[in-house]
């Protein structure tokens, strides 16, 4: 039977169009998702806008630093340095002198000025005694004695004075020596004291013409043609103003041959020093001194070959900032901006931190994460993480009023004295600011170190124990090392957090803008220091907007960012490149 | 009759028993467990276990997952003490006549007599000549001759060294799956334990890393004493001697294993071997 053709059923439409509640053309779904993009990208945009505004105030630095030099050098000021430099020098020397002289002075006279005052203090408590008991008895006591005890006390203040002026005397002969040695150099300062008048005054010159410049171009821009043309202008001639400067050099040459003429003549009658242990340091005074000759045709040639038109290298500014050992502002001479100093500070206080936090924090997770009962876990963990809420102001403040006497304290006691640097009288130094740190950097270190040791298989650790490893050579051989790359990335984020806080060390560092004298080994760790967060906090409000010392600023700014930039970066590339291999 | 009703079960339709050299031969005991008890917290895990291991052979512990045979592997090396509130309430294990549980004994000395090798291949993050040494270098082994000895006895013994021989110094996991298994038990055995056991050694292997790693415990039955946990009732039955069937906590059937999959005793062993439950 044929079928007979069906008539296929009329189709209906698929895909059913509702109506959907529109807001600026986008449906509710979709402008939900809008904020939560626009969310998630303003956090881009903010760090680029951040990054573009540090560069951008951080790079204008160079151009005015280059001013800056430049101006140090048309004024005369580098040339002055040049002297002054010479006369430093030996300035430093003659403090060496007197450093061979103060330890002369103790060596000699130590001993027997501790035993002088043993007896001093046992006759003074022996008449104190006598008078306190006259007091509570009456006349009762004997005359005689107390006038034997008030002789036995004035005969142990004479020995003291004797044993003082006695070591005096044999040094006389050496204070003779650098009595003179200390004068050679007379003549040198007396000539750098006038220069130094001459060069401030071109400089002062060559600053007040410039405001006049600015204030006419204010007053162009404003329309006010007869105010600007009643400013005054006198372009400085720096050759003409130059030329007393320049004109002294035949002068200076002659005198600082006479001055090495002098010196020589004193070193060559080295006075004995009463104290053979010291024979070393005159030694050494010597050859410094030798050295110190040896640099005077430097300096001649220096001087006379000095051109205040040589152009300044544009990477002077840049290296003067980066490896400059002076940061100097509103100085009367000349401002330095050299990071140096803010650097060194900043790694000392962190090195410290470190030192101490990593321990702490490390060992802190070991415990925590293998040995501890479920009790203890509850009671550190939190206890831990609680410190990281303490604001660090607060912990700043703790720092001045206890823990910075406290360890003054602690220095002070005479069983400790081995320790290098100990005793220190500075409350706030860097050891004080370190030990603050570190306690912010514990509770980073430790909960990312746990992290990471919570994140060792569990199969490792029962492997280990079923080939009859004992839990600490489990946990030595197998759980830190698989877990090394949490753990040393979690100190490096520890000291990216030390790095970069900013009250502590600005409470506690001490602030001095020095590099600490490392001559001293371990005892530069207790000197003060100034820090780069520190010193953004401290001068940022000081300054004057788009000055030179707003943009140095600016540039540490930038430093810490890229410090802080490198140790993330470094962070997350050692986990990573670990993470594979555990997982 | 007798040879009939053997080929007429389900079980032997499944599976081909082969025989083996030690068929026959007399077996001593080593491990002697006697009425044990074992609980996690408050929940009893295993019940009055009674079971007779013997030397130099490999014993299978079979049984549907939760059945306990794990936790007694566990507790042949007293791997149970890592777990927080597990505990004996009654009877013992004893290994050569030496209660294991006593006082006396030190569970560090025990696991590195009873090795162990685990489901799933756990080489340390070492390479491989470092993953076959831990057990030496912890017990403060340092004489390098002799650890290189011990690494080829080892990897021999593991049927590994041919393939590993050229790249002892990389990466124990840049093996594979089959490769890190058998690299475990070379680590178990350079320890020379008298007793290796094995949980589930296969379940994440394929069936050719797992024929070899069968293959091996035959080799290993010459000198080690093999108790294996398995799923794999095929497994079970081509590998081992004697077959233990664990059903909730308790042991259901012991004998060899020729006896389990033809003509076992329990009608819940047969239902389990013949996979009509578990």
């Amino acid at each position: 039977m044929p079928t007979e053709p069906v008539s296929p059923p009329p189709q209906k439409p698929f895909l059913i169009e509702k109506k959907r509640t529109r807001f600026l053309g986008l449906t509710l779904d979709e402008t939900i998702r809008a904020f939560f993009g626009g969310n998630a990208f303003t956090a881009v945009v903010v760090l680029a806008l951040i990054t573009i505004f540090l560069f951008r105030e951080g790079s204008a630095f160079f151009g005015q630093n280059r001013e800056s030099i430049t101006l140090y050098r048309q004024a005369g000021l580098e040339y002055v340095d040049y002297m002054r430099t010479q006369q430093e020098e030996h300035t430093a020397l003659t403090r060496y002198l007197f450093d061979i002289r103060l330890r002369a002075v103790k060596h000699m006279t130590e001993a027997p000025l501790g035993g002088a005052q043993k007896e001093k203090d046992a006759a003074s408590k022996e008449l104190w005694e006598l008078e306190h008991n006259a007091l509570a008895s009456g006349p009762a006591v004997d005359p005689e004695k107390l006038a034997s005890a008030k002789a036995r006390v004035a005969a142990a203040e004479a020995a003291s004075a004797k044993i003082l002026a006695d070591a005096n005397a044999k040094l006389a002969a050496f204070d003779d020596f650098a009595g003179r040695y200390s004068d050679t150099i007379e003549p040198v300062r007396g000539l750098v004291s006038e220069l130094t008048d001459v060069a401030v005054a071109i400089k002062e010159k060559y600053t007040i013409n410039e405001d006049a410049k600015r204030e006419r171009a204010q007053y162009l821009a404003a329309g006010m043609t007869a105010e600007a043309d009643a400013v005054k202008i006198t372009e400085v001639d720096f050759k003409a103003e130059l030329a007393p400067l320049v004109g002294i050099t035949p002068i200076y040459v002659e005198t600082a041959n006479g001055v090495a003429a002098a010196i020589k003549e004193v070193a060559s009658t080295p006075p004995t020093l009463p104290v053979p242990a010291l024979e070393e340091r005159m030694k050494r005074f010597q050859a410094l001194n030798a050295q110190y000759l040896a640099s005077f045709p430097e300096t001649q040639r220096k001087l006379e070959t000095w051109d205040y038109q040589k152009p300044v290298p544009a990477i002077d500014t840049f290296t003067g900032f980066i490896f400059g050992k002076q940061w100097l502002t509103a100085s009367f001479w000349q401002d330095w901006y050299g990071v140096v100093p803010l650097f060194v500070g900043s790694l000392m206080v962190s090195v410290i931190a470190l030192f101490l936090a990593v321990p702490l924090g490390v060992g802190a997770a070991i415990y925590i994460n293998q040995f501890a009962s479920a009790k203890e876990q509850k009671l550190v963990k939190p206890a831990i993480e609680f410190i990281s809420a303490i604001p660090s102001v607060v912990l700043g403040f703790f720092g001045i009023a206890v823990l910075g006497q406290a360890l003054r304290a602690l220095s002070q006691v005479e069983a400790l004295s081995w320790i290098p640097g100990f005793p220190f009288s500075e409350r706030l130094n860097a050891l004080t600011a370190g030990c603050l740190l570190a306690l912010i950097a514990v509770p980073t270190i430790f909960t990312l170190a746990e992290d990471a040791l919570n994140n060792v298989p569990r199969s490792f650790k029962e492997a280990s124990f079923a080939l009859g490893a004992s839990r600490m050579q489990t946990i030595l051989r197998i759980i830190v090392p698989a877990s090394l790359s949490g753990i040393v990335s979690a100190v490096l984020l520890g000291l990216g957090r030390v790095i970069g806080e900013t009250m502590v060390v600005l409470l506690c560092a001490g602030n001095r803008i020095a590099i600490p004298d490392f001559t001293e080994g371990f005892a530069a760790f207790v000197q003060p220091v100034h820090t780069m967060t520190g010193i953004i906090a401290q001068e940022m409000g000081e300054v004057e907007r788009g000055g030179i010392h707003y943009r140095a600023l600016f540039m540490v700014g930038l430093v810490l960012f890229f410090i802080a930039l490198l140790i993330n970066f470094l962070a997350q590339k050692i986990v990573r490149k670990y993470r594979v291999s555990i997982g | 009759m007798e040879t009939s009703s053997a080929s007429s079960t389900p079980a032997s339709r499944a599976f081909q028993v082969p025989s083996r050299a030690t068929d026959g031969q007399k077996a001593q005991t080593l491990i002697e467990i006697e009425n044990f008890d074992f609980y996690y917290g408050a929940k009893q895990a295993l019940f009055d276990i009674n079971l007779k291991l013997d030397d130099k052979r490999v014993t299978a512990f079979i049984g549907p997952s939760g059945c306990g045979k794990s936790t007694l592997l566990r507790c042949l090396n007293r791997m149970n003490d890592l777990i927080d509130g597990t505990s004996i309430k009654r009877g013992g294990i004893k290994i050569r006549g030496v209660d294991v549980n006593a006082r006396d004994v030190d569970s560090i000395e025990l696991r590195k007599r009873v090795g162990m090798v685990f489901q799933k291949s756990n080489p340390f993050p070492k390479s491989i000549y470092e993953n076959v040494i831990y057990g030496l270098r912890i017990q403060g082994e340092t004489n390098k001759a002799k650890l290189d000895a011990v690494v080829e006895k080892s990897l021999r013994g593991a049927a590994l060294w041919d393939e590993v021989k050229d790249r002892l110094h990389e990466s124990g996991l840049g093996l594979s799956g089959g490769q890190q298994q058998r690299l475990c038990i070379a680590r178990t055995i350079a320890v020379s334990p008298e007793i290796i056991l094995m949980d589930e050694p296969c379940s994440a292997l394929d069936p050719i890393a797992t024929a070899k790693v069968e293959e091996l415990i035959h080799e290993l039955k010459k000198e080690f004493t093999i108790i294996i946990v398995t799923h794999s009732m095929q497994q079970a039955a081509r590998c081992s001697d004697k077959t233990a069937f664990f059903y909730m906590g308790k042991l259901i059937e012991y004998a060899d294993t020729r006896t389990i999959f033809m003509n076992p005793g329990n009608p819940q062993t047969e239902a389990y071997v013949s996979g009509r439950f578990g």
